[in-house]
């Protein structure tokens, strides 16, 4: 049947354009609500920091105190980490590494991190 | 073509003879196996276009995705820093119960937004033509698979007006109590890369609880890209 591989690639050639634009949205999809969950808990500690940063400064505590050492480490950890990129090889290491400081920063302050604060309170990680 | 062959000489242990009697069943029967073996080749072969075609760009999809929904809910994750450093602060100071309560339901107004936000950037996705694609199929009058896919996209759909619903809901549920003058605004629909208004209430609430609390505004500095 001459021209019927022809029919058959045009075929395979549709489906695979079909697929792959199906790829892009469905990856899309999954890559924004991944990507959300790390922007949001990342945002967070960030804000936090920042504003208590604020706070400390308002209070004319020592600048070289421990709080304040803390802090400014957080700070330092969170603006090198890049957390719009997923293929960052060290991503799971340093993001452990910056909910570790959180933490330390919190007990510092004396200061319960809620559940507002944490990631499990963002609504995105349900 | 040697599966027509052999497709002729498939046969039951007694039609051998019914076969080969009749030239014209014989060759009705080839033209049914022929067309039955082209339609499974075809679906079979859409299919695995399908699949190579989704394997390319999966990574690239979700890559492009992650930096989309990181970049818009960060800022939504340091109002809620922001804030919560603001509650803790409260909670220090033993200040009164009404401020530490109006923070908190701004803290559940933002991881409000946030999910509104990241619905919102989801569906404004442009969905595939696959009606388009089913019109050519069956203009070569050869069976076509249903699109499964287009299902699911509609449902996603029906997801987001159901899920937008329950947001305005919410919305009013937990601000009450709080100027609600603005909640009108939680009720209309825009498009994603128009401001969010709920969004400036927030801010506006949270500048004057910085007031009342008597702590600089610089506070709110590190906010200003929202």
């Amino acid at each position: 049947m001459p021209g019927s591989q022809d029919m058959f690639d045009a075929i395979v050639m549709e489906g695979y354009e079909e697929g792959s634009s199906l790829g892009m949205i469905e990856g899309r999809q999954y890559g924004m609500l991944h990507g959300a969950k790390i922007g949001s808990e990342i945002g967070c500690y960030q804000g936090f920091a920042f504003a208590w940063r604020c706070l400390l400064h308002g209070w004319a505590t020592e600048k070289d105190s421990k709080e304040m050492k803390v802090l400014e480490s957080l700070i330092g950890m969170i603006q090198k980490f890049p957390y719009d990129d997923p293929t960052y090889d060290k991503l799971h290491e340093d993001l452990d590494r910056i909910r570790g400081k959180f933490k330390q920063l919190c007990s510092l302050l004396n200061i319960q991190p809620d559940f507002k604060i944490s990631a499990e309170g963002s609504r995105l990680s349900s | 073509m040697s599966w027509l062959r052999a497709a002729s000489l498939v046969q039951g242990p007694g039609e051998e003879r019914d076969v080969f009697d009749e030239e014209a069943d014989e060759s009705v029967l080839v033209q049914r196996e022929w067309r039955s073996h082209m339609q499974r080749r075809v679906k079979e072969g859409y299919r695995d276009g399908i699949e190579a075609g989704k394997a390319v760009t999966l990574q690239q999809g979700f890559n492009q995705g992650y930096k989309e929904g990181a970049e818009v809910i960060m800022n939504y994750g340091q109002l809620r820093g922001t804030l919560s450093a603001l509650l803790s602060w409260c909670h220090l100071h033993d200040n009164s119960s009404a401020l530490i309560s109006k923070i908190n339901n701004l803290l559940d107004a933002v991881g409000q937004c946030e999910e509104y936000v990241l619905r919102h950037l989801k569906s404004i996705t442009p969905q595939p033509h696959v009606v388009d694609l089913l019109d050519s199929i069956q203009d070569m009058d050869l069976c076509h698979t249903a699109p499964a896919e287009e299902k699911i996209d509609e449902a996603k759909d029906d997801r987001f007006y159901e899920n937008n619903a329950e947001f305005n809901k919410n919305c009013s549920k937990n601000l009450s109590g709080v100027d609600c003058s603005s909640l009108k605004y939680c009720r209309t629909q825009e498009r994603a890369h128009s401001e969010n208004p709920s969004l400036t209430w927030i801010l506006e609430q949270t500048a004057s609880l910085v007031k009342q609390l008597g702590v600089s505004v610089d506070i709110l500095r590190h906010l200003k890209q929202l």
